[in-house]
């Protein structure tokens, strides 16, 4: 029998062998193939002496800490989208409906009917918004409290939080529009404040390097961002729940 | 008595946080080390894990009570590791896998009277540092094979590659291994 090459050396050493048994016979005889093959199985011996960092006894709560706001993401996330496609179905209903209304009707119904309709069907729409806007308020916070708490001397990596951000973004143009659309002046400006930190943030290399991170930071900062963000989340969140102050709230 | 995984698994599925809590608690560390070894990269790691057990939670309905809960997450944790890589580019990015380039580079150290007897933290570092060279491919199938004892077929599938090529990149993995490794391990010389 030839020499065995390396190959042959890896795939026993593996049992992945189809003929184990020449494979071993040709090793007891051959001092050659034996002694490489014997400097093959240190090295692959040294190999499981890869260091791996340590991870404490706290590792598996801190895992838990993060998954669990994750995990409540997710549901929220679950929310929202039936959140949004119930908002999406009454706003198609309304268009659908005004567009019906002005083909046919609009000619003969005095206007003040048509606005008494739109009206009617406002505080409906808005709460829909109120509700989806805490939300997207809500996560906007922790990820620009996860920045601004980043340590500005090392690199802060995004990657994980890429996603969530792009995400974000989608969510906070429909709801700057709607919020514009409805006169909520004070969440469309609030949004469209938000809006390029989380484009920032969603178009960002793996890592920000520290001065990329504190410019991020006093960005935030000099717009007390992350206050207004706090103040009228928890505004809008508290708004949607008393019956009373339906529609008649001012953002 | 504790609980089985089968059992935790089937209250989280009912919605008990505090059940999954302990599905995390028990195979963290675990998951952890699978992931660094795959990504080379503690901080990727991390993330390997957070997204693993996220992933779990959102298919718990899809795991077999048949299966062993451990060898299911260490699946999830792979392919995690490996979209990471794929999603940062490092799959078959990092050396060419010319072995002169690397001694070249300095990459390999080769001198012959060089110290055998290292301490073992340097020896491990010796170690971390042959794993970096491999390419993404290489570094998978690998440790995929090594520490995971995952059959080479197995490892075809999750790369997405044929048996043959899958046997090819453990060879070039345990090639460039050797190449580096193999001063620290000789007792006698090696006929190569």
């Amino acid at each position: 029998m030839q020499h065995l090459n390396e190959e042959q050396l890896v795939l026993h050493h593996y049992h992945d062998d189809e003929a184990a048994a020449p494979v071993a016979q040709h090793l007891a005889e051959c001092d050659q193939c034996r002694a490489h093959y014997e400097t093959l199985r240190r090295v692959l011996a040294l190999v499981n002496e890869l260091p791996i960092p340590e991870r404490g006894d706290g590792y598996a709560e801190q895992v838990w800490q993060r998954l669990r706001w994750k995990m409540g993401g997710e549901r929220r996330r679950i929310r929202w989208q039936s959140l949004l496609a119930a908002a999406a179905l009454v706003a198609v209903a309304f268009f659908a409906g005004q567009l019906w209304h002005a083909r046919n009707i609009a000619p003969t119904v005095p206007a003040g009917r048509s606005a008494t309709a739109t009206i009617a069907q406002q505080p409906s729409r808005d709460r829909l918004l109120l509700i989806v806007v805490s939300d997207h308020l809500d996560s906007s916070e922790r990820m620009l409290t996860e920045v601004a708490n980043a340590n500005p001397k090392r690199s802060f990596d995004v990657s994980g939080e890429r996603k969530r951000a792009e995400e974000l973004v989608a969510s906070n143009r429909i709801y700057r529009q709607s919020a514009a659309g409805s006169g909520d002046a004070r969440v469309a400006m609030l949004l469209a404040d938000l809006e390029p930190i989380l484009v920032e943030l969603a178009h960002a290399d793996d890592k920000l390097m520290p001065d990329e991170l504190v410019a991020l930071q006093k960005r935030i900062e000099s717009k007390g961002l992350l206050f207004k963000v706090r103040v009228v989340g928890a505004q809008v969140g508290g708004r949607e729940v008393p019956a009373a102050q339906k529609g008649t709230n001012s953002l | 008595m504790e609980m089985t995984d089968v059992t935790v698994v089937s209250r989280a599925r009912t919605g008990d946080p505090d059940a999954f809590r302990l599905l995390v608690e028990r195979h963290s560390q675990p998951i952890f080390r699978v992931a660094y070894r795959m990504t080379g990269n503690e901080h990727d790691a991390d993330d390997v894990v957070q997204e693993t057990f996220l992933r779990a939670y959102r298919q718990l309905d899809r795991f077999e009570e048949r299966a062993n809960f451990g060898t299911w997450l260490h699946r999830i944790a792979i392919n995690c590791a490996l979209d990471l890589l794929r999603a940062r580019g490092r799959m078959d990015r990092y050396y060419g896998g010319d072995p002169e380039d690397a001694e070249m580079n300095g990459m390999i150290r080769s001198e012959p009277e060089q110290d055998r007897l290292l301490i073992s933290a340097e020896l491990r570092e010796q170690v971390a540092a042959a794993m970096e060279r491999l390419s993404g491919n290489e570094r998978t199938a690998f440790v995929l094979r090594h520490f995971e004892g995952m059959p080479v077929e197995e490892i075809g599938k999750t790369l997405g590659i044929q048996v043959n090529a899958a046997k090819h990149t453990i060879f070039r993995a345990v090639r460039k291994l050797r190449q580096s490794l193999e001063p620290f391990v000789r007792s006698s010389p090696c006929n190569t």
